[in-house]
Parts: C-alpha cells; structure tokens; sequence
C-alpha cells in the first residue's frame, strides 16, 4: 500500500471504528475471562445483530443519497401488522410464510413509494417528511385499520420460519444456542447492498446526488427518479425486515418499532455516514452495528447492569458523532 | 471548407414575464479564438449561456453553429454538438474520486448500468491527456485546490469533443498564480482550434486573454468586436454606461497627532517587526502579495491574532486588542474580505443587517430591542449611503454586490469609529459600484476617520491611499506618498 492510499484510509472513520470494535472485542474479552468468545455467547450477539442490521443498510442508503428517513420503522410496523392480520384472517401461512413475506414487502413497496413521490416531486426536506410520514403511517396503523397484537395466534408457518436454525452450538457449560436461519438475509442484504452502492450506477447516482444534486443533474443522472425508486425500494425492504422481526419474535405488535429509528441512525452515523450525504459503506455501517450490538448484549457478561444500557449506547453515539464532525473540521482547513 | 464562425447568435430575444432579460442581442464566436462576454451583474451573461447550453428556450433569435441553423437547443443536443459549460460551482462531486468525477458524465451518456473500473480508469486518463495534467486519480475531489478541480472540470468538458467551451466566472476563487496557470491552459485550448467563451468583470483579466469581446448591459450586447480595437476606457464606458473617471483621493484634513501607532509588531512568523503609524483623515494602503501578512497584520488589529512581540498605541496609550469586541469598544472596525460570508446575514433585512453592530447602543434597559428603532436606523444610512431600495426591511439578499458592500460599511460606521479598516473593499465588485465605495471612503476620511486599506488591486491602491506601506514575507519593504505611489513603483518591489 503506498503512503497517499495509507493516508486516505487513516483518514476515514470506518478506519477508526474497526479499531474501537477490535479494542472493544479484547477488553470485553478480557474483562469477561474468555466467556465473550464462548460459542452461544458468538451466537446470540449475532442473532441481536440481525433485525438493527438490515434496517442500517436501508438507512444508510438513504442517508448517502443527502436523505434522513425517519420512517421505515413506522413503514415496518404498519406493513408486518396489516400482513400477518390478512395472513390471520385468510387462514394463510399454514404451511408456507412465503404469502406473510410477500404481502409485507408489497405493503412496504407502497409506503416507500408515497415517501418516494412526495420527496421527489415536492423537493422538499427528507427529514420533515419522513417524520410526518412516519406518524401518519403509525395513526393508519393503530386509528384506521385497527391493527392488534397478534401473539399465540400467529400462523404456523411464520413462527417455524422464525424459530428454524441454521446450526446449534454447545458452550462449555453445557447450554445450548441456535444460529437462527434469519442471519442469511442479513449476509444477503449486506452483500446486496455493498455491490449496488459499489458496483451499479443506480448506486453511484445515490453517492452523486448525496455529493451534488445540481451537479447530478447536470451529469445527467435521472435525479427524480432515482429518489422515487430508492424510498420505494427501502420501503419494501423495511416490510420484509418487519416479517422477518415478526418471526424471530413469534409475535406481531404494531408498536414494537417504535422509536427504532432513534437507534439506528446515530448508528450509520458512527459507522461514517455523513449527515450531509455522498459518503458511507456497508463495512463502516456493520462495525457499528456491531459495537452497539457488542456492548448491549456484553454488560452482563462484565457485571455492568443492564440499566447502563442508554448511557453507554449515547455516549458511543456521541463519540462518533464527534469524530465525524471533527473529521469533517480537518478536512475544511 | 472550414466556417468562419463556429457560432453566431442573431437577434436573441428572451423575456421572463415582464422583463426583457435579453433583447435584440447579437454575436459571433470564432474557432481558435477566445471570446469574453463581459457585463456587470444582472446584464443578462448567464441568461445568454443558459440559451446556448439549452436549458433555457430563446423567445426569439437565429443560432447557426457550424453554418448549420439550429431551430431548437436542448442540453444533449448543446453536448452533441461540442458545446461545453463549466459552471462557476465546477459541477463537481466533493465525495468521489477524481477518476468518478471524470468518467461519470460519459458513463450517463453512454447508458451503463454497472461500474467497470478499468473503463472508467481508461476515460479518465484520456480526459487528464487531452489538456496534458497529471492529477492523482484516486485523490478525492474535495481534496483538491480549486485551480486543481477547474482542471478536472476543464478535462471532463474536453471529453465530450468540445468545440467550444464556456466557462463562467472562472478566476473568481483564484489566486493570481492559479489565474496565470488557467490561462496558460485557456491558451493551449484555443491553439489546438477550440473557442472558449470566457465570461468575466475584471478589465485586466478580459484584456490579458481575450482575441474578440461582448460588453453586454441590461439585457442589451452594446459592444461586439475585437480587444484590441478597444481601450480600457473605453471598455469601462461600455460596461457601466458612464464615464469613469479615477477620482485621486486628496487628504484634506490630517490630523497632527497619530491616531494609531504600531510598534515592532511580531506575529510569529508571519508578521516581522512592522511599525508605522496611522492619523485622522488619511487612507493608508497596505499592500502586498497573498502570504506577505498583510491579512494578519489587519487581524491583530482587530484582536483576531496575537502579536508575540511589539506593541499597538492607540491615541497616545499602549493598548492590548484581545477580541473583535474589544477593538469595538476601542472604535476599531474591520470589514472583511469575504463580505457576503462573513460580513452580512444576506436572509435577513437591510435595517437588521445595519443594526447589528450597534445593539447596544440602541437597546433600551434590560437589552430590549424596539423594531422602531432598528429600521430607523437602516433608514439614516440608507439615506446617508444612499444604499437603492426602497424599503430597509426587506433582505439584504436583494440588493447588488456595490449595495450589499454599503450595508457592511454602514455597520461597521453605525458605531462611531476612529479606525476602519478595510480589507479588499470591493473584491467581487462591479466597476460602477467600485467607484462608489471609493467615493465614500474618501469622504468618510475627509471627515475624520483614520481608514486603512488592505488590497493587492494595485489600481485601487493606487487612486485611494495618501500613504501606502508594501508588505513582503511578513516585513514592511517600502513605503511610498502621495504622487510618488504609483503601480509600477509598487509592482517594483511586491514581488
């Protein structure tokens, strides 16, 4: 590696929170006496990473196209609830949880797409819509259809889905974790995502509108376009997220989202997405999953009570925040 | 058999609801040859550019490119037919790299839908090769200088086959040596048979490149032709629509003490051993290159920079300048350099704007404001500078470059001062308004202040200083008087 490219890669943030999770995993290790790097202890922390983990990469697709959304968790909840409802009502899902899927991605497809119009046509701040969008959808959710709980009703086929493995590991004392079959789609998504923001033009559009909307425009990239089809996209990613969340959990609640957003976002912040747009990767945005996941799930694990949870989880927050801010200072002089 | 125009524009008529942005305005381009539209703001420059580049409709008109008659231009028509803009903002992505920043526009066009490296890699060299630069391809945009981006915009363009390249405003972030290097390349353009249309305000910069120029004012082209059959005085007429005349600041009132004396003033290593003094009534300039301290010396003025050694004395008293606020209470004002960033909140109102620097005095017990006051206050000084508008409480985003300069002045005047300096007073600022500005500096002073001058417009040095001190690496290198300061007796020792 020569000494300009050493340079560059110093001066990027997922640089730094690679480090932090590598000091993060020694020090926790160190501290626990080894249990961090116990086979179910590998497993449940992956397992948490899961759901927060393929929201980060709808979010940070968002956040390098110069967007803030702030409501895929509502587009989410409301698409899971009223998919599982039908599922419920039709006496679907019996044997296959492919119609559950499919219905909550279509549900999903057209929320995003509302988003996608509104902000497209009207050109106006992703952030305000989104929140508005967000509480709408909620209030259609909860005011409009009605939507409830469903717990020890949820169809078979969702609730096998969710409970099905991949392998099953054995600590040291004996007890016994599963690797849920769930953790594919996050590989999958991560992977999906990396290739269409690295390797298609439809993703170097994102990373040019988040750069320069007016120079987009001029370079000739479809710029209305572009925003149309990618809230579309991340709304109908969001309802298969949200299916996917249902059957881990083998419950429907259209409230569970909530707030969800509020975690995520400062995340993909960490992992070096710029609040201004044009700048993030998949592996930046994974590394900060994984501090939080790693820190959240580890606090037993050193004897910190669980109720430090918030207070570490903002402190990684603004840390990071500070960093990228401070980064961005450097680079200005 | 090659056409003696590569484009010519006949009868162009655009309207925008009521007004006539552009009416009756002709001109021609030749290949190999570089053209300046030239005109102070608001005359229609961009309105015109934005009708060849297509993205604007003509009302009226005929444009023939290449002897062929264009009925209707579009912006991919504009592209296919070789004509390339390079806006002022470079339409550059700060977050890429330089390779995407090149290959970008001719992987839209060509319809890609996946990114081939070494495609992209391949274009991109091409693109560095036609102007012969070497930029570091993986280096981000953002990294780069802005003579550095100018050359990657300037190869993007030629990517396309340029025939004719308009580039808007292009030295205005520039520093000389950068616009020296620009035009080196501007040259190598137009030698290899391209027209470059080069839009411009500055006299010296239209005369040093330009073969043929169009002075257009308010919506009209007044003048169509070649440089060389035209004088600067000339070229002032037809750009402002009146006779400029060099009005030579003569100091009518100095006073006998020093207002201001600075003494062995030392600011590490930028500013060495500099001393001088200062009195009521006279217009010091301090001049000198980019890096001499000139900047700095006026900053520790203002309390924005520490001396490490020396002394200021201001009205016989050893005084040390800590803040900005500090220099205030002393009357020490400073307009800055950049007056639309750092000198004026362009969203909000002229009297606010006015008012600013004077919320003290006007405010009433407990730092309560009364609206009454502060648009009182924008009106004084509309009146006194009669600042064109017609109502104070609109944005100070209205006003033209020469007004919006008036409001920074007025603020800084607003409070009464004993020393105001000026830092570049009219960067950016079109001929006529110059004159203004000077008008009232030399007014101002033969009322009593004591100005100082800051700026390496030799020409306004020249007309506006009683006394003018050269500034080089940091230490004073000549100081010159009344007729014995002239440009070329500063050029003789700046460098």
């Amino acid at each position: 590696m020569n000494k300009a490219a050493m340079k560059r890669m110093t001066r990027r943030t997922e640089f730094y929170m690679f480090l932090v999770l590598i000091i993060l995993i020694a020090v926790i290790g160190i501290v626990s006496k080894g249990s961090l790097f116990e086979s179910t202890q590998i497993v449940t922390i992956l397992r948490a990473m899961v759901v927060d983990g393929m929201f980060a990469m709808c979010c940070l697709v968002v956040m390098v196209s110069g967007g803030f959304d702030m409501s895929f968790p509502a587009i989410a909840a409301l698409a899971y609830s009223l998919a599982t409802t039908i599922c419920l009502n039709q006496g679907w899902c019996q044997t296959s949880p492919i119609a559950g899927f499919a219905l909550s991605i279509v549900f999903g497809a057209i929320l995003g797409m509302f988003n996608g119009w509104i902000i497209s046509n009207f050109k106006l701040n992703t952030m305000l819509v989104t929140l508005g969008t967000q509480t709408f959808f909620t209030g259609v959710s909860m005011g409009l259809l009605q939507l409830r709980e469903i717990t020890s009703t949820l169809p078979v086929a969702l609730k096998k889905f969710g409970l099905s493995s991949l392998f099953e590991v054995t600590n040291s004392a004996g007890l016994k974790s599963t690797m849920t079959t769930m953790f594919i789609f996050l590989v999958i998504l991560c992977a999906v995502t990396s290739f269409v923001l690295n390797k298609t033009m439809f993703g170097r559009a994102l990373y040019a509108i988040g750069g320069n909307e007016v120079s987009a425009e001029r370079a000739g990239y479809n710029v209305k376009k572009t925003k149309f089809i990618l809230y579309t996209v991340v709304g109908a990613v969001s309802g298969f997220i949200g299916m996917i969340r249902v059957c881990m959990a083998s419950q429907s609640i259209p409230k569970a989202m909530v707030n969800k957003e509020f975690t995520i976002i400062p995340a993909v912040i960490l992992g070096g997405a710029s609040i201004f747009g044009g700048e993030g990767s998949v592996f930046g945005t994974v590394t900060a999953i994984g501090i939080i996941t790693l820190v959240n799930n580890s606090m037993l694990l050193v004897g910190i009570d669980s109720y430090w949870k918030d207070f570490f989880n903002g402190l990684i927050i603004l840390i990071g925040v500070t960093v990228s801010a401070l980064q961005a200072m450097r680079k200005k002089h | 058999m090659a056409e003696e125009y590569l484009l010519q524009m006949t009868g162009i008529h655009k309207r925008f609801g009521g007004v006539h942005a552009l009416d009756d305005v002709s001109f021609r381009v030749r290949p190999g040859k570089v053209m300046c539209l030239a005109g102070e703001n608001g005359c229609g420059k961009s309105t015109l550019v934005k009708i060849i580049s297509g993205v604007y409709t003509k009302d009226e008109g005929e444009v023939v490119f290449e002897g062929n008659t264009i009925s209707k231009i579009t912006p991919a028509e504009a592209t296919r037919l070789g004509i390339q803009v390079i806006y002022q903002d470079l339409s550059i992505f700060p977050n890429l790299t330089v390779r995407e920043n090149l290959a970008i526009n001719s992987e839209i066009t060509a319809g890609r839908k996946l990114v081939n490296r070494k495609r992209w890699d391949e274009t991109a060299r091409a693109a560095l090769d036609k102007v012969g630069c070497d930029i570091d391809l993986d280096a981000k945009m953002g990294d780069l200088n802005v003579a550095s981006k100018q050359l990657v915009a300037i190869c993007r363009a030629m990517l396309f086959n340029a025939k004719l390249i308009i580039m808007d405003e292009p030295t205005t972030a520039l520093t000389k040596k950068e616009v020296d290097a620009l035009f080196e390349t501007v040259r190598q353009l137009r030698d290899s048979g391209i027209a470059i249309m080069f839009i411009s305000h500055k006299t010296d910069e239209i005369f040093e490149i330009s073969d043929d120029v169009c002075i257009m004012r308010s919506g009209k082209n007044v003048y169509t032709g070649e440089t060389k059959n035209l004088t600067r005085k000339q070229f002032t007429y037809y750009l402002t629509g009146r006779d400029i005349e060099d009005d030579y600041f003569v100091p009518k009132n100095i006073s006998p003490e020093p207002v201001l004396e600075v003494k062995n003033l030392t600011i590490d290593h930028r500013v060495k051993d500099v001393s001088f003094d200062l009195r009521k009534g006279e217009i010091l300039g301090i001049t000198g290159l980019l890096g001499s301290g000139r900047t700095e010396l006026a900053l520790a003025l203002f309390g924005l920079e520490k001396p490490t050694a020396g002394q200021i004395v201001l009205n016989g008293k050893p005084i040390r300048i800590k803040s900005p606020i500090a220099a205030q209470k002393l009357r020490i004002g400073y307009v800055p350099e950049d007056r639309l960033t750092e000198g004026l909140c362009l969203a909000q109102p002229i009297a606010d704007n006015i008012a600013l620097s004077s919320l003290k005095r006007l405010s009433k017990a407990f730092g309560v404001l009364k609206r009454k006051d502060v648009i009182d206050e924008g009106w004084k000084w509309q009146k006194t500078f009669s600042i064109k508008t017609d109502d104070v409480t609109k944005n100070a985003s209205t006003l033209s470059g020469g007004n919006q300069q008036k409001i920074v002045l007025a603020k800084w005047l607003a409070n009464d001062l004993d020393v105001l300096i000026l830092n570049g007073p009219t960067v950016g600022v079109d001929v006529g308004a110059k004159q203004d500005i000077h008008a009232l500096v030399h007014e101002l002073a033969n009322q009593g202040l004591a100005v100082i001058i800051i700026s390496d417009d030799l020409p306004e040095v020249v007309v506006n200083c009683s006394r003018v001190i050269v500034m080089k690496e940091g230490a004073i290198v000549g100081e010159m008087t009344g007729d014995g300061i002239t440009e070329n007796a500063i050029a003789e020792i700046i460098a």
